[in-house]
């Protein structure tokens, strides 16, 4: 049963994608039914897991592909926090999407792909070794392709290549790495290191670098970033997609993984990276902030604020001291939980209002007050301010800086802080004290309330998520924090 | 009724109120209605759940605790009844304002952090509350929507971010050096912490600029003046005590750091004169009662300078009770006071505006006493916290340039009632409507009794003391000069001073930097941009066979079923 379970996990969200790429684009109600199927079987699966890692269960399944090639899935404590974030958000963007594309085009395609995309990060996760990540995060990459050009426009097209090219360069450089280390010192799996120490440390540094660059590109880490804002010509669901529920969050995870599992932490500060990749991810944060200022287009400022976020990962995973760790580790949930409110919400203002530029929400916090309410609560998150989630993420890498003696991370995050400020709340204010003055238009016909209803409700349950993870983030070991504590103390203590 | 149960529900029922109006539209519209019963429970609390109590929530935030010392009950006490009496105010006054549903919104998130302020013993629920009652209060300030309350808005909010992001980092490294995130630990291991006075200087930074410490102070006299009659009285009678509590919580007192207590000493006597010298130049009366609040903190910045001078003792009678806790509760006392009567003060301004001239004798009569009061005239509950601060500060010349500040403090409360007098409504036959003048009343009087209770209840001294001859004199010239030189100098024109006073001239200096337009940053450096275009380019010409994606889809699956199965094979 500890070996069928990741399998099972797997093939909920695998075997809706073919079905779907099967279906007749007519067949709107059964294919709903089978996405909807795949997601609701798949909670309760991750649910039971969660409880047994969190007694000390193992579960893992073996394959040899070829001797010393082996497909392996193993689920640990840190593959669960990926999992459970997209397999949580995989549901909610699924009732999102069925409700945002209704009577759109293509929607065989866009389901098909989109259970896809969420079966690679779902193997992204459990995977156990190298080359079985690398399989994964290579589908990943594919099927998020069509997802990106879905509209089929030339900028769609134009995204999508951009897309491409940048990943596909990745992906090379990661490979190089993993082939390079391989080399040197046979298969890699994770949490198993022995001997990579041993390796010439030139070319180790090497390795990290290329791993490092490849994982980079899909973490928008400076100077690897610009495909992400490109991509927010996609529809909001794919944006949801890219920005919380996996990629991105792929790329951040496989840092995660090569610095704790391949390299380990003690390699790599004795190799010198830590402070460096930290030093990058900072950069990332206040260079993704300042570009986000810049930007009048609402879904554009949300994504170089993504850039910004997700560096918050990567900087508390180069710090490597226990409590930057869990800082890091934990924002990989809170900063997937509090954007795809906000890009939930760009996308209900988009299809309700017509809005699109931050100029013309001017008093959209009247017509649309649930909606803002979780907008404005997600975004004050994002500036770091408590209870929200954001907040812990921040409290645990500040003081996680300082545990690690690294002090000048604190004025990083303050510039963070205030930038986020700088760029989040002139929106809170034209939501709700500028008066309306006709920036938006009202749809020429009312939406069916069953498509508000999809818009508003995923944005609202993520927005609850945000506050609650950061409500009862003591709240052992099931919230968040308690589970990012859990991974740190447990696999990676001291 | 349980004590615990009184400390969450302080801080609780504002938000729980706020959760309902949001939850039930009906109940929305009657919001603005219940303003004056949301702190009830917090005043309640301050009466039965002082010491005793202690809440411990393991799975909130970080761990939440919530304790109640005396210094915080007294403060808890007097915020929850002034929040109450302007409470009432408010619900009248915004009565026919068609954002009252927004105002109370605001008001009841204010009011749920100013109270938790008080409550909370570890540093994330202190650090949530100061967050609540500084950034919601914003929605206090613009409220109107004038240019002038959005100009004041704006200062008050970029200020108030900057204050949250330097108390963080203070917090932050302060955490560092304590093992439990409960404010007590953590105060005690500042003086060791390898970057104490830079936390030390951030939290000063932090507090100082919500008490309006120099040169922190100036979204003080813009902000408070602007907002609406009530939310003036409660941010220049109980928000700005949020710094003070601050202080009182996170400063080391009883500890010796004598370079810091000369650092607060120079702000806080500097802040209480420069106040009256730019509060006399104010021709708003609400401006002159702001610039007045901040002359008052910087003198219980003052007293709380005094507890850093040497380890266990404070500048002043050693003998007594003047210890750490000692100069808390002063401090303490000293706020009660000057919160209650500066919230009639404000609240008066909105009553006045409602009364004909040929009415307001009377409300002018009991607001010059109350005014007064604030400079110490005797029997006043000003003479009180005047008598009270003595103490600890010892003689020298600090206790003699905070004598003096009195003189100022008297000049000021009398052009405010000159101000006060030409504000009177147009119509002579105007009376305020009892929503106005009731809360108003409620106001005054707890001005004038609550500190005489709280006297007798702990003062240190006893009720003869206050009465004493000497004492009495004290208290009398600093009032008597002021009048005279209020009298002799009655023609002369002083300059008109900007709200916001050091504000302009800065502003005006910057205002070459502002005109700089910043080019946008540059994207990716353009190699790379360069590089992605031409692999852009040939991707885009290996996709076009391959358009028509459902059959790419199955193509990428049957690709991936033949590898996996070569491979296997």
């Amino acid at each position: 049963m500890t070996g069928m379970l990741p399998l099972l996990i797997l093939s909920t969200s695998l075997v809706p994608a073919v079905v779907i790429f099967f279906l007749p684009e007519a067949a709107t109600r059964v294919r709903a039914a089978v996405n909807l199927i795949g997601a609701l079987a798949k909670l309760p699966l991750v649910g039971l897991i969660l409880d047994g890692v969190a007694a000390g269960e193992q579960y893992e399944l073996r394959y040899t592909l070829v001797p010393g090639l082996d497909f392996l899935l193993r689920i640990d404590a840190l593959s669960l926090l990926f999992l459970s974030l997209s397999a949580f958000l995989w549901l909610l963007t699924t009732l999102y999407a069925l409700a945002y594309l209704r009577d759109g085009a293509n929607q065989s395609r866009f389901f098909g792909f989109f259970s896809l995309c969420v079966a690679a990060t779902t193997g992204i996760a459990m995977s156990g070794s190298l080359i079985t990540f690398f399989l994964f995060y290579e589908l990943l990459t594919l099927s998020t392709w069509p997802l990106v050009a879905h509209r089929g426009d030339a900028r769609s097209i134009a995204s999508g290549s951009h897309y491409l090219a940048y990943t596909l360069a990745g992906s090379t450089a990661l490979l190089l790495g993993i082939v390079w280390l391989e080399g040197q010192v046979g298969p890699v799996e994770f949490a198993a290191q022995t001997g990579i120490a041993g390796a010439d440390p030139n070319t180790l540094r090497w390795i990290f670098l290329l791993m490092v660059g490849g994982l980079g590109v899909k973490a928008a880490l400076f100077p690897l970033h610009s495909w992400l804002p490109a991509a927010m010509v996609a529809p909001a669901p794919v944006s949801a997609l890219l920005h919380a529920v996996a990629v991105v969050k792929a790329g951040a995870f496989g840092i995660v993984r090569v610095v704790y599992d391949v390299f380990g932490i003690g390699l790599v500060t004795d190799l010198g990276l830590g402070v460096p990749l930290a030093a990058v991810a900072s950069f990332t944060i206040i260079y993704g902030s300042l570009r986000a200022l810049n930007q009048s287009d609402i879904k554009r400022r949300l994504a170089y604020s993504t850039v910004s976020q997700v560096s918050y990962i990567i900087l508390g995973t180069g710090l490597a001291g226990p409590t930057a760790m869990i800082g890091g580790l934990v924002h990989l949930i809170h900063q997937g939980l509090m954007k795809v409110t906000l890009f939930f919400c760009a996308g209900a203002l988009a299809e309700t209002l017509h809005i699109y530029r931050i100029q013309e929400v001017d008093g959209c916090g009247r017509r649309m007050p649930v909606t803002m309410l979780a907008f404005s609560i997600c975004a004050v998150g994002m500036i770091g301010l408590p209870p929200v989630a954001g907040f812990v993420s921040k409290w645990y890498l500040g003081t996680g800086a300082i545990e690690a003696g690294q002090i000048w991370v604190l004025f990083v995050l303050a510039g963070s802080s205030v930038l986020n400020a700088l760029y989040f709340l002139p929106i809170l204010y034209r939501t709700w004290f500028r008066p309306a003055t006709g920036t938006w238009r009202e749809p020429l016909t009312p939406l069916p309330a069953a498509k508000v209803w999809g818009l508003v409700s995923p944005a609202v349950a993520t927005a609850v998520a945000s506050l609650a993870s950061g409500l009862l983030a003591a709240a052992q070991p099931f919230s968040p924090l308690g589970w990012a504590t859990l991974i740190v103390t447990r696999d990676y203590g001291p | 009724m349980n004590a615990g149960f009184l400390l969450v529900a302080a801080p609780a029922t504002p938000l729980v109120l706020l959760l309902a109006g949001l939850l039930v539209p009906p109940l929305r519209r009657h919001l603005p209605d219940f303003l004056a019963q949301a702190p009830v429970p917090a005043l309640v609390a301050a009466f039965l759940a002082m010491g005793n109590a202690s809440v411990d929530g393991e799975t909130l935030l970080l761990g939440m605790a919530l304790r109640l010392d005396f210094p915080g009950a007294v403060l808890l006490g007097f915020c929850a009844l002034l929040w109450i009496t302007c409470g009432a105010f408010a619900s009248t006054y915004i009565r026919g304002s068609a954002d009252r549903e927004r105002f109370s919104v605001f008001w009841l998130l204010t009011l749920s952090g100013n109270l938790g302020v008080f409550i909370a013993a570890d540093i994330i629920s202190f650090y949530l509350a100061f967050g609540l009652v500084s950034l919601p209060a914003y929605g206090l300030v613009v409220h109107d929507g004038t240019d002038r309350s959005r100009r004041a808005g704006l200062f008050y909010l970029v200020l108030a971010v900057l204050g949250e992001t330097c108390l963080l980092l203070g917090l932050m490294l302060m955490a560092s050096g304590a093992d439990s995130l409960l404010i007590s630990d953590a105060v005690g291991a500042i003086p060791s912490l390898p970057y104490r006075d830079l936390t030390l200087g951030l939290l000063v930074a932090g507090f100082g600029l919500k008490a309006g410490l120099f040169p922190l102070h100036v979204w003080l006299p813009m902000a408070h003046p602007a907002a609406p009659t009530p939310a003036s009285a409660v941010l220049s009678g109980a928000i700005i005590k949020a710094g003070i509590i601050g202080l009182i919580k996170f400063l080391p007192l009883g500890t010796g750091l004598p370079e810091w207590s000369l650092v607060l000493t120079t702000a806080g006597l500097f802040t209480a004169y420069f106040g009256v010298l730019m509060g006399v130049t104010q021709s708003h009366p609400k401006a002159v009662l702001a610039y007045s609040s901040l002359s008052q903190m910087g003198l219980v910045i003052t007293l709380l300078a005094s507890g850093l001078v040497a380890a266990g003792v404070s500048a002043g009678d050693v003998g007594a009770d003047h210890g750490a806790d000692g100069i808390a509760q002063v401090a303490a006392f000293y706020a009660v006071h000057h919160g209650l009567a500066k919230g009639a003060l404000f609240l008066a301004v909105g009553v006045v505006g409602a009364t004909g001239a040929a009415r307001i004798g009377p409300v002018l009569a009991v607001t010059a006493v109350i005014a007064l009061g604030v400079a110490g005239l005797p029997l006043t509950g000003g003479a009180l916290a005047k008598l009270e601060l003595k103490g600890p500060l010892g003689g020298g010349l600090v206790e003699t340039l905070v004598a003096w500040s009195a003189v100022g403090t008297a000049l000021l409360m009398l052009h405010f009632l000159r101000r006060l007098r030409m504000a009177a409504s147009a119509d002579a036959a105007a009376r305020p409507s009892p929503g106005l003048s009731l809360p108003w009343g409620a106001t005054v009087l707890a001005a004038a009794l609550v500190p005489w209770g709280l006297y007798a209840a702990a003062g240190s001294h006893d009720l003869a003391y206050a009465v004493k001859p000497g004492n009495l004199w004290a208290l009398t010239w600093p009032i008597l000069l002021a009048g005279i030189l209020g009298w002799s100098l009655r023609r002369i024109r002083l300059p008109s001073v900007p709200e916001g006073d050091i504000v302009e001239p800065i502003a005006r200096l910057l205002e070459p930097v502002r005109s700089v337009r910043l080019p946008p940053l540059p994207g990716v450096p353009s190699i790379v941009e360069a590089v992605g275009r031409a692999a852009a380019g040939i991707v885009v010409a290996a996709e076009a066979p391959v358009r028509p994606f459902p059959a790419a889809g199955l193509a990428l699956l049957a690709v991936a079923a033949i590898m996996a199965f070569a491979l296997a094979g």
